[in-house]
């Protein structure tokens, strides 16, 4: 069955290490610094998901205009793309020798190897999966409310504040929850473009790739600790009080 | 729509036609599987060619990548017949695990080099150069030979005539990537986004030597490179692979070798 394909890798993992050895391990200076890495690195790249996409779902879920097909389409794509060709296209476009390279020197910035590139990384992959649980969200607020809004004369800001956004919050909260947990697991497109270095861009899983090169154990002790913190996250958000009754998926209609 | 419709049937068509040729060029052949050092992708891709032709019912299959991760993978239980390691000491990590069919033997040696970008962006004309704060250089991991390989010259310059005693922290303190194989320390420096890396003598490859400058490394200082060949105990065609093994270490073998630029066994110090 399909659900024993999904459990069994996850408890082979688990059951590995006695939990002695697994703390044992987790305290170690490479795993710390993974750890923090990670979680620095995951949770800017979901705000930025959030501030720069919530504008481009608000666009694409209550609006037509021309090349909106291709905006959904370029949306989209990272999702598609083999995240190593993702890691090798932010590199010809933002390195130092990219098509970008020039300008971003002349603003006296440079990207690839460092922490920022991690960011960049993770937030061109973990695009798609915002904005599309935000369209869908923000698209399925019945229109009855927005124009009731409107007949109080509301502006469109707080239109958009208090009546779109806290309808369409379960959507949202589930596509930061997938964009985070996405970024989190980000690989290819990370160590194309940022390298891979402790302390500096060697997220988790670059540290459990590493590992794996010369210590079972260690990178089995690391992939325990990405699993129960992709768990939390995922777990969180579908227990979360404000997704209760209405699931992570869509915002339903209230009312008849 | 008719024209959508039409647009399906030739995707479907295409796809089936290259299929069907994919599986046609694959069919009766049996598949050799060779482990090998990212260092040896186009020596080993041209001596497997050379392999087809003698023997057209042979299909001769690449998995390059660090040694490190394939002597990991051949512990796992990687289906593989031959293994070609860039140092003994991973072919040795095999052959401990009890992995290996007969003696690894040694085929080719190799030298390591510091390249950088054609533009120079570091500025770095003498090994010295790279001890100077602020550059960025890449080598290959720890556990990658080249990676090793590397820190080791650079304690050997150390030591040197006209190197500063801190010369290998100074150098390693410049470092902002540690690759999993030396073909993405030379991809690196390439691109011109490292502003040099340390690499075999053999990756500077006719393509990449148009878009870097070599700096050479004293022989003194310098690390010769072993690579140790071996066929695998659970190989499903141990016989093919012996032909592979064979075939690298004949004089033909031997020949492209060292038109790749490896250095040839006998001369080595």
């Amino acid at each position: 069955m399909l659900l024993c394909l999904l459990a069994l890798p996850l408890v082979s993992l688990v059951v590995r290490l006695s939990p002695a050895e697994l703390w044992s391990r987790l305290q170690q200076p490479v795993v710390l610094d993974a750890l923090r890495l990670s979680l620095l690195t995951s949770a800017s790249a979901a705000c930025a998901v959030v501030l720069l996409g919530l504008p481009i779902a608000y666009l694409l879920a209550t609006r037509q205009f021309r090349g909106k097909r291709l905006v959904q389409t370029l949306v989209e794509l990272p999702i598609v793309l083999p995240p190593t060709v993702a890691g090798l296209g932010l590199l010809l476009a933002f390195g130092r020798a990219g098509l970008a390279g020039g300008a971003l020197r002349a603003l006296g910035i440079t990207v690839p190897f460092t922490t920022l590139a991690v960011v960049v990384a993770q937030l061109f992959v973990a695009t798609p999966f915002f904005i599309s649980a935000a369209t869908a969200g923000l698209g399925a607020v019945e229109r009855r409310y927005l124009e009731v809004a409107a007949t109080l004369r509301a502006p469109p800001g707080v239109t958009f504040f208090r009546v779109m956004l806290p309808l369409a919050l379960p959507s949202l909260l589930g596509g930061i929850a997938m964009s985070w947990a996405r970024a989190l697991g980000e690989f290819g497109a990370t160590i194309t473009f940022a390298g891979s270095l402790a302390g500096r861009t060697e997220t988790m899983p670059l540290a459990v790739y590493g590992a794996l090169q010369s210590d079972l154990d260690g990178a089995v002790a690391l992939s325990v600790l990405l699993l129960v913190l992709s768990f939390a996250v995922l777990l969180g958000l579908r227990f979360a009080p404000w997704s209760a009754g209405i699931g992570i998926q869509g915002a339903r209609g209230h009312g008849p | 729509m008719a024209r959508s419709r039409s647009v399906v049937l030739a995707c479907s068509a295409a796809i089936a036609l290259i299929a069907a040729g994919g599986r046609a060029s694959v069919g009766p052949k049996a598949t050799v599987v060779i482990f090998a050092a990212a260092s040896l992708s186009d020596v080993f891709r041209e001596l497997g060619d050379t392999l087809e032709r003698r023997d057209p019912a042979v299909h001769v299959a690449f998995d390059f990548a660090g040694s490190q991760t394939l002597a990991f993978q051949i512990v796992q239980g990687a289906a593989a017949d031959v293994f070609a390691s860039a140092d003994n000491r991973w072919m040795s990590y095999v052959r401990d695990s009890g992995f290996v069919a007969g003696e690894p033997h040694t085929f080719a040696r190799n030298r390591l080099v510091v390249i950088v970008p054609q533009s120079n962006p570091g500025r770095v004309q003498t090994l010295q150069d790279l001890a100077r704060g602020g550059l960025k250089v890449v080598l290959a991991g720890v556990e990658v030979p080249a990676g090793r390989y590397a820190r080791d010259v650079l304690s050997n310059l150390e030591g040197a005539q006209g190197f500063a005693p801190d010369f290998r922290l100074r150098v390693l303190a410049n470092v902002v990537s540690t690759e999993e194989n030396v073909r993405s320390v030379a991809l690196k420096v390439r691109l011109g986004e490292a502003d040099a890396g340390f690499v075999y003598a053999t990756d500077v490859t006719p393509d990449v030597a148009r878009y870097v400058r070599v700096i050479p490394i004293p022989d003194a200082s310098n690390v010769i490179a072993s690579y140790p060949i071996v066929v695998l105990r659970h190989a499903a065609h141990p016989g093919l692979g012996r032909a592979f093994v064979d075939l690298v270490l004949s004089p033909v073998g031997q020949a492209t070798l060292a038109r790749h630029g490896f250095t040839p066994l006998e001369s080595a110090h």
